[in-house]
């Protein structure tokens, strides 16, 4: 089943006196339950595509269907109502609201969303149990470090069951052993909750461990791998 | 998590600069609302003083009196008319008197002085120069006398600040001189002992006699019993004298008058001046002085009145004196004005500031789903709980300096008084009670954090969210 479908989608900027062609005809789709790592050097165009699929940011050319839904046919206020809705964000960092604690961030999408309280703290001892912060319900994010921070971000990304969480250079500012933890949990996540994952990053790490590996250049795809690769 | 909820956290996670901009608000409102009742309270008083004890609410007169106060535009009183503006419902009394100048000498010091002639028992339904008869008076005999007593430590060193001071009452005494409760059994009948001042008012048929106001009786050295003459000129320019005895001293609240002021029966008056059945002006006596029921008061009376006569309001009567606070009220204005400027800098300081450490915060959660007008109306929530704390805390502080200033108004004493008193005024400055000024003030801080607010709501609807997960 197809969650994400990309036909022909460009994306200029021309803020500056230059003009940027950041995204330049890329056609892709993912399928649910994938675990796609968009790869590329600096500039080439990947923090912008997931913009562009995220819903956050709208293509110059060339069309985008999330669910169902064209993206580029929704207004502003319903852009914002799609993302709460079908995607789940994972920024590099800066992701929590820095006066909650862990798990009212982990619920935070769900209150939005107006979920019954006992479903959303059912739901939120779940996922902070899955992301192995059981015992930090009541932490601020100040209270954390850099990793269990992105784990808490997974969690409120993963907690309302979005259509796919997006994930930019999720561990950019991780040391090698957190970035390890990270992953596994979203390996098991994308495993046992079939959560679709698309991550964009320089971290040989990350793409070793992805299942399928999108390789971005001068804003154009050049080359779309599936490796066989189980955990 | 609530909104408000989550308002109230963000409020406190810079808890020293939220304290800081509502401090700012706090010393704002609270000087302003201080300031603001010191000087309602003092035009207040000066205004009911000279209403009181002088000019009254509302006045018959010839039409060319208020332009050219002298004996030329005298009228003559027809006691039918007053009985007929007398049965207005708001009308106490009306109360004719004769009001001119003379040259008033005793042994060898002169001095310009103001005669009022009134009718002694009818007088006090207008003004109440009866109740300001001088009872008791810190002369230098009386002080030299009190010294020799047992005196609390602090009375002792300062009595000589309130020399001729004059009072009328017991309580006064007390309130003036500061005696706090528990020496005033000890020290009131020694006070009265000491500080008793002889003098007693007019009284009705009575003639030669005349009353003086308390600067006047210093100046000409007379007291109750000694002998003043009055040279002036009359009606039509006849000239006027005669010879009177003091027969006591009342203490008139505004200095200018106070050092002026001389009073004997309208009889005597009108006798002095030549002016039989005449008056200057006749003082109408108000039930009720508000603005509003005044003028209509006086729009009922100058339709019975008649094309003869005008009625006077204490406004048009004393312009100089308005003039005078007009001025004053607009420089209090001015400084108040800058007082919420700086304000308003700082307020927007902290927006600005805020809006630009959280914009990477509002771009996540506008990412994630909340929607802009949510984000607003919890930033604005924010601002306006951290001004409002600050405004409420300046109205509450005001409160108890506002009822004390009003209860026990600040009062000059030496050096200072004398100051006062050279620019006619006197040295007393109550405080006015809340009243609309402190709406007034309260909306100002309201509508400086309403365009802070505005501000923050439109940076909010205008921001990009991948410029600002960029920032
Ligand atoms: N808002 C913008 N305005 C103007 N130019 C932009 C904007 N965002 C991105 N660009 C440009 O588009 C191009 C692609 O940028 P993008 O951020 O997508 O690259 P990236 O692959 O994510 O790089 P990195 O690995 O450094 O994060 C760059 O040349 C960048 O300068
Ligand atoms: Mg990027």
């Amino acid at each position: 089943m197809k969650v994400v479908e990309i036909n022909e989608v460009e994306k200029t900027y021309h803020d500056t006196e230059v003009e940027v062609r950041a995204v330049n005809g890329v056609t892709l789709s993912f399928e649910k339950g994938d675990f796609a790592v968009i790869v590329g050097p600096s500039g080439s165009g990947k923090t912008t595509l997931l913009n562009l699929i995220g819903g956050l940011d709208q293509p110059t050319a060339g069309e985008i269907i999330v669910a169902g839904h064209r993206l580029s046919e929704l207004k502003p206020s319903e852009l914002i109502d799609f993302r709460m809705e079908h995607v789940g964000f994972v920024f590099q960092s800066y992701n929590l609201i820095p006066v909650l604690t862990a798990a009212e961030n982990v619920g935070f999408i769900m209150s939005l969303q107006k979920w019954p309280k006992e479903k959303r703290m059912a739901r939120t001892g779940e996922l902070l149990e899955a992301v192995g912060l059981a015992d930090r319900h009541n932490s601020r994010p100040s209270q954390l470090s850099g990793g269990q921070q992105q784990r808490v971000a997974v969690a409120r990304a993963l907690a309302p069951r979005p259509e796919f969480i997006l994930a930019d250079e999720p561990t950019a500012n991780l040391d090698s052993k957190s970035a390890e933890t990270l992953l596994d949990i979203m390996e098991k996540l994308n495993r046992e909750e079939e959560m679709t994952f698309i991550f964009s990053t320089h971290d040989v790490r990350v793409m070793k461990r992805a299942r399928r590996v999108i390789t971005l250049e001068d804003g154009k795809v050049v080359s779309d791998e599936r490796t066989n690769h189980t955990v | 998590m609530k909104d408000r909820q989550l308002a109230w956290r963000n409020l406190w996670r810079n808890r020293k600069r939220t304290l800081i901009t509502a401090a700012s608000v706090f010393f704002a409102i609270f000087f302003a609302l201080v300031m603001r009742s010191f000087q309602l309270g003092t035009y207040d008083k000066m205004y009911n003083d000279v209403i009181r004890s002088y000019s009254g609410y509302l006045q018959l007169q010839h039409p060319s009196y208020l332009d050219e106060p002298n004996l030329d535009n005298v009228f003559t009183v027809d006691p039918e008319l007053v009985s007929r503006l007398e049965q207005d419902p708001n009308v106490e009394a009306v109360v004719p008197r004769i009001e001119s100048f003379a040259l008033a000498a005793a042994g060898n010091r002169t001095q310009g002085v103001m005669v009022i002639g009134v009718e002694p028992e009818r007088e006090s339904k207008a003004l109440n120069i009866r109740n300001r008869i001088v009872r008791y008076k810190l002369t230098t005999g009386a002080i030299e006398a009190l010294k020799g007593e047992d005196l609390p430590g602090r009375l002792e060193k300062n009595i000589e600040l309130f020399t001729g001071e004059a009072f009328t009452e017991p309580k006064d005494l007390i309130s003036v001189l500061g005696i706090s409760k528990k020496d005033s059994a000890v020290l009131l009948p020694l006070l009265r002992n000491h500080t008793s001042f002889p003098g007693s008012y007019l009284s009705a048929g009575e003639s030669g006699s005349v009353i003086i106001g308390n600067g006047l009786s210093d100046y000409l050295e007379a007291v109750p019993g000694d002998t003043i003459v009055l040279i002036g000129q009359g009606y039509h320019g006849t000239s006027a004298a005669g010879l009177y005895v003091v027969k006591g001293v009342v203490s008139m609240p505004n200095p200018e008058i106070d050092n002026r002021f001389v009073c004997l029966t309208l009889d005597d008056a009108r006798w002095l001046y030549g002016a039989p059945d005449m008056a200057t002006s006749a003082i109408i006596g108000i039930k009720d002085g508000g603005d509003k029921e005044l003028a209509a008061t006086q729009q009922r009376l100058g339709a019975i009145a008649g094309e003869d006569l005008a009625v006077r309001n204490w406004k048009e009567m004393n312009a100089l004196l308005l003039n005078q606070m007009e001025a004053d009220n607009r420089s209090g204005a001015i400084m108040i004005g800058i007082l919420y400027l700086v304000i308003a800098f700082g307020v927007f300081g902290t927006v600005l500031m805020m809006m630009a450490e959280r914009r990477r915060e509002f771009g996540m959660l506008v990412s994630i789903g909340m929607r802009k007008g949510r984000l607003a109306a919890i930033v604005g929530l924010e601002m306006l709980l951290m001004g409002i704390i600050g405004m409420i805390a300046g109205v509450i502080a005001s409160l108890p300096i506002v009822f004390l200033g009003h209860a026990r108004p600040l009062r000059f004493t030496g050096e200072m008084a004398r100051m006062y008193e050279d620019y006619g005024f006197d040295p007393v400055m109550p405080m006015l009670l809340p009243d609309t000024f402190y709406l007034w003030q309260m909306a100002v801080v309201l509508l400086i954090l309403a365009v802070a607010i505005a501000f923050s709501i439109r940076k909010i609807f205008k921001m990009n969210v991948i410029n600002a997960l960029r920032a």
